[in-house]
Parts: C-alpha cells; sequence; structure tokens
C-alpha cells in the first residue's frame, strides 16, 4: 500500500542507481527536455502568458480561501444531479470508501484511468486485497502496472521504459510474441485493455478539476480511457483532491487554457470532457452511480499555513520538466508518488516533514520549477521554508544545527572570521576525510586556498 | 576563496574610475546557513554583514548568488532597509565602463548562475562584457540549467551534483574557457574539470575581464 513516507537515505540510494542506467538517463534527459520545448512553445502563442498565470493563480487562491464553501456547493450540485459526494479526511478513509462502493456494486474487475491521488491513497492494493481484479487503462501507468512500479513522472508514468521493455511486459499478458514497434504495441495495448473497458463493473479516474456551480468533474487526457470509463461500467468513481475545486466554468476555462499547454505544449488535450452525474432518466449511456471521492488526506490543515500557495498545483508536472535535480536523479527518488518540486513541495506537506525529511535538501534552490509554474507557486521559497522548518523542528541532525551554530559565530566576527580563513589554509590538507569535505571530494577537487588572501594584499 | 578574482574586480572598477572602498571588518552574508534553513545563524551572520557595509555607498560583489542573498533575503531576515548592492557585471555595464580588450579571437562560454539569472535577472551584462573584451560567445546548451553546487546540496547529494557539472562541462567543449560570474558555481565547476577536463580553464569573470583568457 502506497505510503508517502519515505527514508532519509531513498533519495540519495535510488538517484545512485538512476544515474547508474544510461538508457534510462537518456530518455530522462530527452522527454523532459521535449515537454519543457512544447510548453515554452506553447505559451508564446499565448498573447499574455504572464497575465494568464496571474490570473489563475488568483483564482487558485481565491477558491482554496473559501474551500468549505465551494465545496459545499459542488455537493449540492452532484447530489441535485443524483451522485453522491463522498468526502475523506485520511487516505485510508478514501481506500474504504472506494472499496465500500466496488463491493455494494458486486464490483470483481475495476477499471482505471490515470490519477495520482489513487496513487497518493494506495487505491490498488486496497482494492486487491479485496479479492477484486483492478487494471490501469491509461497506456503509461499499464506499462507501471505491468511492470510492478510507480509513476515516475506525473503526466509521463512511464518516463523511462523503452519499447522493447514495453514488448517484454504485454508478451507476458499476451502469452504470444509482441514486436517492439510502437504501432504494434499501441494495437497490443488498444486490444488488451478494450476487454477490460468493456467488462470493467467499476471505473476509476481522477479529477483535474471540479466545477461546484455545476456539480461536474473535469477529465484532462490524451487517450480516450477516461470517455469510455466514465460511461461504460455501471459504477463511476472520481477521487478528486479537495482542493481542486473550480467555482465556474468561466474559471475552469481559464485553467485548461494553462493546464495542457504546461503540461504536454498542447492547447488542449485530445480529450478534455467534463462529467456531470450518472445517466439521466432515458439516456442509454453513463453509469447508473456515479460517487466523488473527496481526498483531504492533510490539505485542509495546509489553508492556513505559509503553504497554502501550493494547494494551487494543478499537476502538470511544468517544474518537473525543468528540474535539473529530476532529470538526473529520477523520479523514484522522490518517493512513489509525486516528484520533481512539486513533489519535494507536496510530499513533506502531506506525509509531514519528519516522513520526508530529505526531500525539502533535493533541490539546488535554482528556482527554474518557480519560473515554470503555470500557477506561480513560489516552490524553491517553499522549499527553503520547508529547510527552515527542518531546522527549527529538529528533525535536521543535532551534528549540522551544532556545525551551523559554532559557524556563524566564527563568521559574524571580523577577527574570528579572518582567523577561521587562515586556520582553513593550514587545515585544507585534512578537508578531504572529514564529513561534506568527503563527500565533496569523491567528484570534485577542492579549490587550493591562496597564500595571501584579498586582504593580506591591500 | 578566490582573492585573485576580488582583486581583478577592483582592478576592473579602478579602471573603471570607481573609487573602491574595502570595509575590512567585512564577513560572509549569511547565504549558506540561510539556504540550509537555519535561520538563527544567517541571521548572526547577515548581522555581522550589516556592521560592515552602510548604507552611504553602493555595494558591488562579484558574486551573483551573494548579491542575490542580500538584495533578496537579508533586509527581511534582520529587519533593514534595501541595500544598494550591484553584482560586479551589472555595475559595470550600468555604467558604461570600458574593458580591455584581453579577449581576442577567444571563444568563451559564460555560464549563469541560478540565482544571478533568475533572483537578480542579470544576464545579458555579463556577455556583453565579455564581447566588450574580444571574446566571441559560445552559447552553452541549455543555459538555464544549474550546475549542481546549491551549497550543501552539492555535499547532500554529491552524485546527483556531479552529474549536473559534468553536463555543464560537456557544454562547454569547443570554448577556450568557461566563465561565470559566481564563486559557488565556478568552486564546482573547476573542482569537477581538476578532474576530468584540466584542460577547461573555468574563470571568474572578473578574471576574464581583467587578464584575460590565458593563452
Amino acid at each position: 500500500m502506497t505510503d508517502l513516507a519515505q527514508p532519509p537515505d531513498r533519495f540519495r540510494e535510488e538517484a545512485r542507481a538512476q544515474l547508474a542506467d544510461e538508457r534510462g538517463s537518456a530518455a530522462y534527459d530527452g522527454v523532459t527536455q521535449r515537454l519543457r520545448t512544447g510548453r515554452l512553445a506553447a505559451w508564446d502563442e499565448l498573447p499574455d502568458v504572464e497575465k494568464l498565470r496571474e490570473r489563475a493563480y488568483e483564482i487558485r487562491m481565491r477558491t482554496i480561501d473559501d474551500l468549505d464553501r465551494h465545496l459545499s456547493a459542488f455537493r449540492d450540485q452532484v447530489e441535485a444531479r443524483g451522485g453522491q459526494v463522498h468526502v475523506c479526511g485520511t487516505a485510508e478513509e478514501a481506500r474504504a470508501a472506494v472499496v465500500q462502493i466496488a463491493q455494494a456494486a458486486g464490483a470483481t474487475l475495476v477499471a482505471k484511468s490515470k490519477s495520482m491521488a489513487s496513487e497518493e491513497i494506495g487505491l490498488n492494493g486496497a482494492l486487491e486485497a479485496e479479492g477484486m481484479q483492478v487494471v490501469e487503462t491509461d497506456l503509461g501507468e499499464y506499462i507501471v502496472q505491468l511492470a510492478g512500479g510507480h509513476p515516475e513522472h506525473i503526466i509521463v508514468p512511464a518516463i523511462r521504459q523503452t519499447a522493447p521493455e514495453v514488448a517484454k511486459l504485454f508478451e507476458q499478458v499476451e502469452g504470444a510474441p509482441v514486436s517492439p514497434e510502437l504501432q504494434e504495441l499501441g494495437n497490443v495495448a488498444r486490444r488488451q485493455l478494450a476487454e477490460v473497458l468493456r467488462t470493467a463493473d467499476v471505473g476509476v479516474t481522477g479529477a483535474n478539476f471540479a466545477v461546484s456551480e455545476t456539480g461536474s468533474i473535469c477529465l484532462v487526457t490524451n487517450e480516450g480511457n477516461a470517455g469510455l470509463l466514465t460511461s461504460v461500467p455501471r459504477v463511476h468513481v472520481a477521487l478528486l483532491g479537495l482542493e481542486r475545486l473550480v467555482p465556474t466554468l468561466d474559471e475552469l476555462a481559464v485553467l485548461l487554457q494553462l493546464l495542457a499547454r504546461s503540461a504536454t505544449g498542447q492547447r488542449l488535450t485530445a480529450y478534455t470532457r467534463l462529467v456531470s452525474g450518472p445517466a439521466g432518466p432515458g439516456e442509454t449511456d453513463g453509469p447508473e452511480e456515479f460517487h466523488v471521492v473527496v481526498i483531504d488526506n492533510g490539505r485542509s490543515r495546509l489553508r492556513e499555513t505559509r503553504y497554502r500557495e501550493m494547494l494551487a498545483c494543478i499537476r502538470c508536472g511544468a517544474c518537473i520538466n525543468v528540474c535539473p535535480v529530476y532529470r538526473k536523479s529520477g523520479g523514484s527518488a522522490y518517493g512513489p508518488v509525486y516528484s520533481g518540486p512539486m513533489g519535494a513541495v507536496l510530499v513533506p506537506l502531506l506525509a509531514r516533514l519528519e516522513h520526508a525529511p530529505s526531500l525539502p535538501h533535493a533541490s539546488s534552490l535554482c528556482g527554474a520549477c518557480t519560473e515554470a509554474c503555470p500557477v506561480k507557486i513560489p516552490l524553491h521559497e517553499l522549499l527553503l521554508e520547508l529547510r527552515k522548518d527542518l531546522v527549527e523542528e529538529r528533525v535536521t541532525s543535532g551534528r549540522e544545527r551544532l556545525a551551523f551554530v559554532l559557524w556563524s559565530f566564527v563568521w559574524s566576527r571580523p577577527l574570528l572570521y579572518r582567523l577561521s580563513t587562515t586556520l582553513a589554509r593550514f587545515g585544507q590538507r585534512f578537508a578531504p576525510h572529514v564529513g561534506p569535505g568527503r563527500a565533496w571530494t569523491s567528484g570534485r577537487a577542492l579549490v587550493p586556498l591562496a597564500r595571501r588572501r584579498f586582504r593580506d594584499r591591500r | 576563496m578566490f582573492p585573485d578574482a576580488v582583486a581583478d574586480a577592483e582592478s576592473l572598477l579602478s579602471e573603471a574610475g570607481f573609487e573602491v572602498e574595502f570595509p575590512r571588518a567585512q564577513v560572509c552574508c549569511g547565504q549558506p546557513a540561510f539556504n540550509a534553513g537555519h535561520r538563527t545563524a544567517a541571521r548572526r551572520v547577515a548581522r555581522g554583514f550589516a556592521r560592515a557595509f552602510g548604507h552611504e555607498l553602493p555595494i558591488v560583489c562579484p558574486s551573483g548568488s551573494c548579491a542575490a542573498m542580500v538584495a533578496q533575503h537579508l533586509p527581511a531576515l534582520i529587519e533593514r532597509p534595501p541595500f544598494e548592492i550591484w553584482e560586479l557585471s551589472a555595475f559595470l555595464a550600468a555604467h558604461d565602463s570600458p574593458v580591455p580588450k584581453r579577449n581576442v579571437g577567444r571563444r568563451l562560454a559564460y555560464h549563469d548562475s541560478c540565482h544571478m539569472l533568475r533572483e537578480l535577472g542579470v544576464a545579458d551584462p555579463p556577455r556583453k562584457l565579455l564581447e566588450a573584451s574580444g571574446g566571441t560567445l559560445v552559447e552553452l546548451v541549455r543555459p538555464d540549467l544549474c550546475c549542481g553546487f546549491g551549497g550543501t546540496f552539492s555535499v547532500r547529494q554529491p552524485e546527483v551534483s556531479v552529474a549536473l557539472a559534468d553536463d555543464k562541462l560537456a557544454a562547454a567543449t569547443g570554448a577556450d574557457a568557461l566563465v561565470t560570474a559566481d564563486p559557488g558555481c565556478l568552486f564546482q565547476l573547476w573542482g569537477r574539470a581538476a578532474r576530468t577536463a584540466p584542460s577547461l580553464p573555468v574563470l571568474h569573470l572578473a578574471t576574464a575581464l581583467a587578464r584575460g583568457v590565458g593563452t
């Protein structure tokens, strides 16, 4: 079952493994670069992207300020159309809610479209534990599921899998050889998934947004699988992060102008759809039951904190695609769900800092993420704040805290400062053997300290 | 750490007709602690900085990230009015300072310091100055990418940090020198180049301008 918490050493270990994988590294470089170029070109097409970003930020923050009211309006609309809204405080509650809905429907096969919220709450394991079969129908997620892994990019889950690897995975299902040509892989996946889509009892989707005024959820995809999942199975369950509400359709339109452009460089994705409730009387398609499971899981506690801007995130992945660290470390380093800068901020906030202490430091603070964020979340500044909290909440080791206190006593006083730089010159030959010096010199030389400092020359 | 670069910065400023004062009581601005989350330690050091530098004269700093720290974070951190601080190349460019023609025929790659680029918005001045010194700029592939230094990041995640430096050094292949205006980036790129690309000089901007890239 997915747990957002992760041990302190995970980042470095996973990053090391990723760096050793040359083909995977090339895939990370290539995919992130392509998505970044696409975003920049798509942003360029807009008459005034800065103004649009500011408007999007304003919409997101205004909604978050008044989330209770928007959620209650959304609930009223959904219920008026015959759907149900289940507000869940924790991941556990959310899992239980979906399990209960599926069991009540007598489900044996649950088909899913891409949903990071589902990964966050560890839904697949919970359904499987109750004896149900769960199949991911988003191509990337399907590949990841067959590989027994986790998504390594929120938009491109199977970012580093190559065609031959995918062919091998499909062969296991097919029971026959599969050619690693892209066209053929697409055909095989379509065939394997068509049967699932046709026979699933329950369709589980995410929700990119939920519109309060109409009680609709908005699904932004490129493969069309979500459209089938919201109409073919008898029951549709949409997983909605609590913060993804939008008051009106007009405001949704503003966010949609930015979402696909920022994620994949498309103006709109191939399928951007609004789903509003179960099939009405006399309607031939649409599910019999429509459930929205609203996931809090730590979100509402952020509303009153300096981290509230993180709730503005629309999960486009633009920050991930520009992050130099992600590009090298790979997505797994951040844990099984969210990765890159948005993951480095969000995971410690949701899982609590002491359960993900390495993530705020998994950044060189270069600020590329903040520059790329379509809703203007100051990601690198939030990382800086999290680092401060790590120190103040004493998650940071006593040794490090003591070292910085001593350093600050010395480097804040001119006399001691000068003395320390003199001593450093004599001490520099020991540097490669202690703590940070050892980490530094494992791959780099130390700049030799000059015999005469600038101040000695004047 | 790089006394020659400071001396070179001073000579550029003097040659441009400015009188340079060097407050001998100066200490660090506190950036290392600030970026690592140690606010109390950062505050203590930042106050030391503020004791040495008043608000009377403009401060010129041959380091993009130190200038960004003083400009963006220090006033709020220690509750002082903003300092008039300039990154060296921004100061020289803003005052149309002439630079010696010491890089004629040289191909120079310039690496942007992330803080200088994104927090101070200084991208053109160093490039213009290098061109004014007679050099030809070789634009790095993906100049937006960090060199991997990131202060304590470089020792917390040394593998990723070094991999980023490798990309940066590879991007500079074909240049006569890799030039940067930030001692953090310089420390990182010089340190890695010393191990893997000893034939590529990695220089501070002030040095490249004041003395030219060596032959």
